[in-house]
C-alpha cells in the first residue's frame, strides 16, 4: 500500500471536482460521495499505516515520488508525498474525523440550496491537508497551507450573503496571511542558506531512533533562529495564537461542520505540525523554543479567560479551541513534542465532537446559538446531551477521558522539566478550561428550560458520527497513557525522539492528581454558579459588569486592533483613495488631457485655410532643408 | 565677344524683367502676355544651351499652346475683374520677399560651390547630339526612357479626362436622378409611427 | 561656348524665385498657375544648362517630360478653377478658405 500513498489525496480531490460539476445534479447523493471518498482515503490511509507499522523503526520513512515540479538551475522542487509516523498520524486524523464530519455534514446541511458546493470545498479542504501532512518538502507544504486558507475562506464565508459571514471570512484570509507571509519569507531563507527546500535535506532526517538530529545548520544558531521564527509566525497566523488569534472567534459565522472540521480538528493544528515536523530547527535556535512556549502559555491562559465570558455556544468552543492549541504549543515549547501531537489528536476528537454537538442543538433551535436563550436541553435532546459532557470532560481532564491524559502529559512536562512557572500557568489554564466547560454544559443542557422553541434529537445521520466522536474522545487518551506504554509516543518517536524520563519536579501520579483535582474543583465552581441554582449568575454578571465586558470582548484586543491598525489603514487607504488618487492621480491624468486639448486649441489656429498661407510654410520647409543639407556638404 | 555671350546678355534680363513684370500686373491678361515673353526668351536660352528641339517645343506648346489655354480661361471668368494688390495677410508679402531673397542667396551659394562661375561648358557636346540634336533626342526616348515615355502618355491621357470630368456643368436632372437613387427605397408603413424619422427637404 | 554655365543657373534661380514670391504674393489663381508654369520653366532652364554642363542628353529629355508634366497639371488646375469659379463667383484663392480649424 505505501506505492498507493498517493490515493490517500487524491480520492478527496476527484470529489472536489465531482462535486463542483456534477453538485447540483448529483443532489442529496453529492454529501454520500463526498464522504464517501473521504472514507476511502482513510482507508486506504490504514493501509498505508499498516504498512509503515511493519517496517522496522529505523527505516520508517519513505518518501514516495510522483512528479518534477519545478527545477529550474539549482532549484529543484519534487511533488513528493512523505510517508513516516508523524505525517501517517496527521492524515489519519485528518480523514477519519474528516470522514465523520462529512457524514454528519450530510444531515446538517440538508435543504441547503449550495449543498453540493459545500461538499465540493469540503473535499478540496481535504485534500489540500492532506498534501500539507504529506508533503517532503516545504514549498508543497506551503501549497497544501495557503489552499487550507484558501478552503478556509470560501467555508467561512459559505453563507456571504451573511455580511458577518463574508466580513469574516475577508478577516481569517488577511490575518493569516500576515502570518503566511512570513513563513513564505522564511521557506525562501531555508532555500538561500541550505540549497534544498526538502525536509530530508534541510532537517537531515532520518537519524537513529532517540537520537538528537543535528540539522544542516548547526552552526548558526542566528540563522536558524531568524528561520525558525519565521516558520512560527506562519503556525500563529495559522493556529490563531496570540497576536494573530483575531480570526478564529469571528470564523464561527461558517457552518458548523466547517468549524468542528477546520477551525478545530485540523487546520488550525498546522502551526503545530509545523513546529513538530521542524522541531529540529527550533532545537538549535534555543531562543524560538522560548517564544513557542511563551506564545503557548499566554494564549492558553488568555483565550481560556475570554472563553468564561462568552454567551455564544460556538464562540466558547472557538476561545476554546484558541486555548487548547495554546497548550499544543506550550508542549513544543518544552520540546515535549510528542505531548503536542498526542493533545493534538485527541483534541481533535473531543472539540470536533463539541462542535458537532453544538451543531446538533442548533440544529434543533433553528440555528440558535446564545447560551442563555437554552436550558435543560438533556430532556429533548439526550444524545447531543450526553456526547457533548463527555466531550466536555474530556477537555476538562477528568479520567478516563481522552483529555485528561493529554493534557496531564503537557503539566506534567512543564513540572518535570522544571519550568515551574509554566506549569503555575497552564494550571490556571486547565482550571479555567474545565470552568467554562462546566459552564457550557450546565447553561445548555441543565437547568431550567429558557427557550419557547420545540427541540428535537437530530436524525440518525447526525447522532451516529457524534457517537463514533464521543468514542474517539472518551477512550482516544489511551493511545498515550502510560498504562499502555504510550502507544502513540513510541510510534512516533523516530520522527519526535523519545519520551525523556522526568528527572526531576513532582511524580506522575502527584500531578495527575493535582490536575484532576483542579479539574474537578473547577467543574464543582461551575455547577455551584451555573447549574445549582442557588447563586443568580445573571445577577452576578451585572455585579461585575466591566469585568465581563473585558473578558467578553477578547481583552478589548480587537478593538485595539481596530483602533491601531485597522482604523489607520482605513484612514490612509481612504487619503490615498480620495486624495492621491482622485486628485492627484486623476488629477494629472486630466491634466494631460487638458493640456493636449489646450496645445491643440492654439495649435489648431495654424490651419488658416489660406492656401498661401501653406505655400510659405512649403518654402519655409524647403529653405531649411536646403539649409541642412548645404551644410552637410 | 562670342554670339552666345551677346545672346544670353540679352535674353536673360528681358526674361527676368518680363517675369517681374508679369508679377507686378493687376490684370491677368497682361500678366499672361508678359509670361509668354519670358517663355520666348527662355526658348531662346535653350537654342544657346544647344537644345534646337525643346526651343521649338517650349515656343509650339507653352508659349502657343498652354498660354492659349490660360487666355481662354480668363477670358471665360471675366477679363474685366481686375485683382486688388493689397495684402490681406498680414506679413505674408514680406515673409514671401524675405524667402525668395534666401532661396537666390541659397541657390547662388549652391551653384558657387557645386558648379562654380567660370565653368565653361566642355566642347564634346556635338558627339552627343550627333546626327542632330531631334534625332539623338528621340533616340534616346524611344529607347532608355520608353517606359517613362509611354507613362507620360497615360498621364496626359488622365489629366484631360479629369479635366473634362471637373470642368463639366453637371445637368441638374442628372444630379436629381442621382440623388434619387442615393435615397434608401422604403415603402411608407404607417404601422411604424413611433419611429422619428429624419427630415429631408422634398426636392 | 564661352558663357559660363553658371550664368544660366543664376538666371533660372532668379526666375525661380520670383515665381516663388508670385505664388506667395498673388491672389488670383490664374497669376498663381502663371507663377507655377514660370517656377517649372526655371527648372527646365537649369536642367538644359546641366544638360550641357555635362555633355550629355538626359537632362534635356528630363526637361522634355517636366513639360510634359506641366501641360497636365495646367489642363486639370485650370479645370479646377473653373470648377471653383462656377461655384464661387470667385477666382480669388483666399476666398476658398473652408478647410481650416
Amino acid at each position: 500500500m505505501l506505492r498507493q500513498v498517493w490515493l490517500v489525496p487524491a480520492l478527496p480531490l476527484a470529489g472536489f471536482v465531482v462535486c463542483l460539476f456534477a453538485g447540483t445534479r448529483l443532489g442529496r447523493y453529492a454529501g454520500w460521495l463526498a464522504s464517501a471518498l473521504v472514507v476511502a482515503s482513510f482507508g486506504i490511509g490504514l493501509g498505508v499505516f499498516s504498512d509503515l507499522v511493519s517496517l522496522p523503526d529505523a527505516s520508517r520513512h519513505v518518501v514516495r515520488h510522483l512528479y518534477e515540479w519545478i527545477a529550474v538551475g539549482g532549484f529543484r522542487v519534487a511533488v513528493d508525498l512523505r510517508v513516516d509516523p508523524l505525517s501517517m498520524t496527521m492524515a489519519l486524523v485528518v480523514t477519519g474525523v474528516g470522514a465523520i464530519i462529512h457524514v454528519y455534514s450530510i444531515g446538517y446541511m440538508d435543504g441547503d440550496p449550495r449543498y453540493g458546493r459545500f461538499f465540493a470545498y469540503m473535499n478540496l479542504f481535504v485534500f489540500f491537508m492532506l498534501t500539507l501532512v504529506l508533503a517532503e518538502n516545504f514549498l508543497l507544504l506551503y501549497v497544501g497551507w495557503e489552499g487550507v486558507g484558501l478552503c478556509s475562506y470560501l467555508l467561512i464565508g459559505f453563507w456571504h450573503e451573511r455580511p458577518a459571514a463574508a466580513s469574516a471570512a475577508k478577516k481569517a484570509f488577511v490575518v493569516t496571511r500576515i502570518g503566511d507571509t512570513f513563513m513564505l519569507v522564511g521557506i525562501a531563507l531555508i532555500f538561500l542558506r541550505l540549497g534544498s527546500l526538502d525536509f530530508t535535506a534541510v532537517l537531515r532526517i532520518p537519524c537513529g531512533p532517540g537520537q538528537h538530529c543535528p540539522p544542516a545548520i548547526t552552526t548558526d544558531t542566528g540563522v536558524s533562529t531568524v528561520i525558525a521564527l519565521l516558520l512560527f509566525a506562519g503556525a500563529i497566523g495559522k493556529s490563531a495564537q496570540v497576536p494573530l488569534h483575531v480570526w478564529l472567534p469571528d470564523a464561527m459565522e461558517g457552518p458548523t461542520p466547517v468549524s468542528a472540521l477546520i477551525h478545530a480538528a485540523t487546520m488550525v493544528t498546522a502551526g503545530v505540525y509545523l513546529v513538530a515536523r521542524t522541531h529540529v530547527l527550533f532545537e538549535v535556535s534555543g531562543v524560538a523554543l522560548t517564544v513557542v512556549l511563551v506564545v503557548g502559555l499566554v494564549t492558553a491562559l488568555y483565550a481560556a479567560t475570554v472563553a468564561l465570558a462568552q454567551d455564544d455556544f460556538k464562540r466558547v468552543l472557538a476561545w476554546s479551541t484558541i486555548s487548547q492549541l495554546g497548550f499544543m504549543f506550550t508542549a513544543l515549547g518544552l520540546r515535549a513534542y510528542w505531548a503536542a501531537i498526542f493533545l493534538l489528536v485527541t483534541h481533535a476528537f473531543y472539540k470536533a465532537l463539541l462542535f458537532l454537538s453544538a451543531g446538533s442543538v442548533m440544529h434543533a433551535l433553528d440555528g440558535e446559538t446564545d447560551l442563555k436563550k437554552m436550558g435543560g436541553l438533556r430532556r429533548t435532546m439526550p444524545i447531543t446531551a450526553v456526547v457533548c459532557s463527555i466531550g466536555a470532560l474530556a477537555l476538562a481532564g477528568i479520567p478516563p477521558f481522552a483529555g485528561f491524559f493529554s493534557k496531564d502529559d503537557v503539566l506534567a512536562v512543564a513540572n518535570q522539566s522544571g519550568h515551574a512557572l509554566a506549569w503555575l500557568i497552564a494550571l490556571v489554564a486547565a482550571f479555567f478550561s474545565a470552568l467554562y466547560m462546566a459552564r457550557l454544559v450546565f447553561l445548555a443542557f441543565f437547568g431550567e428550560e429558557r427557550t419557547e422553541r420545540y427541540a428535537h434529537e437530530a436524525p440518525p445521520v447526525m447522532t451516529v458520527p457524534l457517537g463514533l466522536l464521543a468514542v474517539g474522545a472518551a477512550f482516544g487518551g489511551f493511545l498515550g497513557a502510560n498504562e499502555t506504554r504510550g502507544l502513540l509516543q513510541t510510534f512516533l518517536a523516530p520522527v519526535l525522539g523519545k519520551v525523556r524520563e522526568p528527572t526531576q519536579g513532582l511524580s506522575g501520579p502527584a500531578l495527575a492528581l493535582i490536575s484532576v483535582g483542579v479539574a474537578a474543583l473547577a467543574i464543582a465552581v461551575g455547577w455551584l454558579v451555573y447549574g445549582s441554582g442557588r447563586i443568580d449568575w445573571v445577577a452576578l454578571r451585572v455585579r461585575l459588569s466591566s469585568l465581563h465586558r473585558f473578558l467578553a470582548r477578547g481583552w478589548y484586543v480587537d478593538d485595539a486592533y481596530a483602533a491601531v491598525l485597522v482604523s489607520p489603514a482605513k484612514a490612509g487607504s481612504a487619503f490615498l483613495a480620495y486624495v492621491v488618487d482622485a486628485r492627484l492621480v486623476d488629477g494629472l491624468v486630466n491634466a494631460s488631457g487638458q493640456l493636449v486639448r489646450w496645445l491643440a486649441s492654439v495649435g489648431r489656429r495654424v490651419q488658416t485655410g489660406f492656401v498661401r498661407n501653406y505655400a510659405l510654410a512649403i518654402l519655409l520647409g524647403a529653405l531649411v532643408l536646403l539649409v541642412y543639407v548645404g551644410l552637410r556638404i | 565677344m562670342a554670339a552666345d555671350w551677346i545672346v544670353f546678355w540679352v535674353c536673360a534680363p528681358i526674361s527676368i524683367g518680363s517675369a517681374i513684370a508679369m508679377l507686378l500686373q493687376r490684370n491677368a491678361v497682361h500678366a499672361a502676355l508678359f509670361l509668354i515673353v519670358n517663355l520666348f526668351t527662355v526658348a531662346v536660352l535653350y537654342l544657346v544651351l544647344g537644345a534646337p528641339f525643346l526651343f521649338a517645343v517650349q515656343i509650339i506648346v507653352y508659349a502657343g499652346a498652354i498660354m492659349v489655354l490660360f487666355l481662354f480661361v480668363i477670358m471665360l471668368l471675366g477679363v474685366d475683374r481686375e485683382e486688388r494688390l493689397v495684402e490681406r495677410l498680414r506679413g505674408q508679402r514680406t515673409a514671401a520677399i524675405l524667402l525668395g531673397l534666401g532661396v537666390v542667396g541659397e541657390v547662388v551659394f549652391a551653384i558657387r560651390a557645386g558648379v562654380g562661375f567660370s565653368t565653361r561648358a566642355p566642347a564634346g557636346f556635338g558627339a552627343a547630339n550627333g546626327g542632330g540634336n531631334p534625332q539623338a533626342l528621340g533616340r534616346l526616348l524611344f529607347r532608355a526612357y520608353f517606359l517613362p515615355f509611354e507613362v507620360t502618355s497615360i498621364l496626359l491621357m488622365v489629366a484631360a479626362v479629369a479635366a473634362m470630368v471637373l470642368a463639366r456643368r453637371r445637368e441638374r436632372p442628372v444630379a436629381s436622378a442621382e440623388r434619387r437613387a442615393q435615397e434608401p427605397i422604403e415603402p411608407s408603413e404607417p404601422s411604424e409611427p413611433s419611429e422619428p424619422r429624419e427630415e429631408e427637404p422634398v426636392g | 561656348m564661352r558663357t559660363p554655365i553658371a550664368y544660366f543657373l543664376v538666371a533660372s534661380a532668379a526666375l525661380f524665385t520670383i515665381g516663388s514670391v508670385g505664388v506667395l504674393v498673388r491672389r488670383n489663381a490664374l497669376v498663381i498657375f502663371m507663377s507655377v508654369e514660370l517656377q517649372l520653366n526655371a527648372v527646365n532652364l537649369a536642367l538644359v544648362a546641366f544638360s550641357r554642363m555635362h555633355g550629355s542628353l538626359d537632362g534635356q529629355v528630363l526637361a522634355f517630360f517636366s513639360m510634359v508634366v506641366a501641360a497636365a497639371e495646367v489642363v486639370v488646375g485650370l479645370a479646377i478653377i473653373v470648377s471653383v469659379y462656377r461655384r464661387r463667383r470667385s477666382a480669388d484663392v483666399d476666398d476658398v478658405n473652408l478647410l481650416k480649424w
